[in-house]
């Protein structure tokens, strides 16, 4: 009888420390089960591998603190940084560094040589060793110039503070401004939720500018007038989601368009009709990230990102087998 | 007689130091009761990994977790990836469209394009659903806190002992929400 007390005492005590050891290691960071309600977000950053048509050849690590935008023109990489202007090559060698009055936001070249600088509320023109050509009246106290681009007659500047696209010549004077508001029933002007507003002009001359509240891109003569759009709100690749996508736009020689996205930050090529076509870097590529990479697209139609999370220019060629035509 | 004297001096110093002694204590207690600070637990929105375990780990059923809408983050968005799961049929109210299982997120019309996303408290049970898909396609306006008319405060909370990102801490109950945004 004892002897059964004993057993039956040692037995609960084994089965209370074996309960005890579960509890305490199936508790452990990474040991416990999900919760039902866990929403799976990598399911939305999958892509299929036969969608992706570029691939990651390079990519240049910049030592800077911010950095704030950049474009491309003939083997030179334009970064705006810090308070610099810095030329490099494609290999991240510096060719040039000019020290700004103050932090900029956004660069393009002009002719090819001069260098065309957007502050918070003016416009710098710069020549190729970086000295001052010409400088533009300060806009508006509320302007915020978030994209410069340069067509053959003029230059658009997307003000994101103003909520408009203004519109100067080559001596800087402005001509213009617009504000997308088209008179067509089911448009609307532009809706800046984020306070990011990108334009840029492609291989035909034509002016594209992004209006992210609609998740739409639309092309404007110089004088306003709506021309053409497209866009649709979606969480799959045909569309854009969130509040403020496409954040960046830029072109490829054959005018398909590439954006990129933050959020679920994803870069893909869209064809001239706005119908998808590929992606050039799925949400896999930018693991942590936040923000949405700017977009150049060089001669080749090798794509350069500039990615604001890792600090990095990235270079993408097309695949071999690419399905993009 | 010098025995008696020497009594009564004891006597008298004895008392005299056990006041003493015991008024200091009292000065101390109090001092100590008045410069101690009351904890709360909150979770911090910038760790928060959306992993669901506040919904299934608070003693309380529903969890004191709620979901809290940052407004001055939001974007107002129409196609919101806190309100809609993808793969949604249309654009509506209908349950089949909506991410949320209890549907506790009220969507109102403002003007074209912009909707108010609104939680309804009564309804969230804090499982974060709404915070991941927000955090995924928006801004992040969307974020999770310990709601402290409804927390029991416990010594230990059950939910931070299994929280994967450690974003659970006890604050300073003057400082008692840790909060993305002008919460209003």
């Amino acid at each position: 009888m004892n002897k059964k007390i004993k057993i039956l005492l040692l037995f609960l005590l084994a089965a209370i420390i074996a309960v005890v050891v579960y509890d305490y290691t199936s508790t452990f960071p990474g040991k416990r089960p999900d919760s039902p309600f866990k929403y799976d977000i990598e399911e939305s950053e999958k892509v299929d591998g036969s969608l992706i048509s570029y691939f990651e050849v390079k990519r240049i690590n910049l030592d800077n603190d911010d950095i704030h935008g950049f474009t491309y023109n003939n083997g030179k990489i334009y970064l705006i940084v810090d308070s610099f202007l810095q030329v490099v090559n494609t290999n991240g060698q510096e060719l040039a560094k000019v020290a700004l009055e103050q932090p900029a936001h956004s660069v393009s070249t002009v002719n090819g040589n001069n260098i065309l600088v957007a502050f918070k509320d003016y416009l710098v023109l710069y020549n190729s060793k970086g000295e001052e050509i010409q400088r533009s009246d300060f806009i508006f106290e509320n302007s915020d110039l978030t994209s410069v681009t340069v067509s053959k007659e003029n230059i658009f500047v997307a003000d994101a503070g103003s909520k408009q696209v203004l519109v100067f010549d080559s001596k800087l004077k402005k001509t213009g401004s617009f504000k997308g508001e088209s008179g067509v029933s089911d448009h609307h002007g532009f809706i800046l939720p984020s306070g990011y507003f990108s334009l840029t002009v492609n291989n035909e001359d034509e002016l594209w500018v992004v209006n992210p509240g609609i998740h739409t891109i639309q092309h404007y003569a110089a004088n306003g007038r709506l021309r053409r759009y497209w866009g649709k709100p979606s969480f799959g690749l045909d569309g854009f989601s969130g509040c403020c996508n496409p954040y960046f736009i830029a072109f490829l020689s054959d005018g398909s368009f590439v954006t990129s996205e933050k959020g679920l930050i994803r870069v893909k090529i869209h064809k001239p009709s706005g119908e998808f076509s590929s992606v050039v870097a799925a949400p896999a590529k930018f693991p942590g990230g936040s923000k949405a990479p700017a977009i150049a697209v060089d001669q080749y139609d090798n794509i350069l990102l500039l990615d604001f999370d890792k600090k990095s220019i990235r270079f993408f060629e097309p695949k071999p087998d690419s399905i993009n035509e | 007689m010098s025995k008696l004297i020497k009594r009564r001096q004891f006597i008298k110093g004895f008392a005299r130091y056990s006041l003493g002694f015991a008024l200091a204590g009292l000065l101390g207690f109090s001092l100590k009761k008045a410069s101690n600070k009351q904890w709360v637990w909150q979770i911090d929105p910038f760790r928060c990994t959306s992993c669901g375990r506040c919904a299934t780990h608070c003693v309380l059923n529903p969890s004191a977790v709620k979901a809290l809408h940052g407004y001055d983050l939001c974007g107002f968005c129409d196609l919101c990836g806190g309100y809609y799961k993808p793969g949604h049929i249309a654009r509506d109210t209908a349950a089949e469209n909506l991410l949320c299982p209890t549907n506790a997120l009220d969507r109102k019309f403002v003007e074209e394009p912009y909707y108010e996303y609104k939680v309804n408290e009564e309804l969230c049970i804090g499982c974060a659903k709404c915070v991941a898909g927000c955090t995924a396609f928006g801004n992040g306006a969307l974020h999770l806190q310990i709601k402290h008319d409804i927390c029991s405060n416990c010594n230990e909370c059950a939910i931070a002992r299994v929280c994967p990102s450690d974003a659970i801490k006890r604050v300073p109950a003057n400082k008692a929400y840790n909060i993305k945004g002008e919460f209003v």
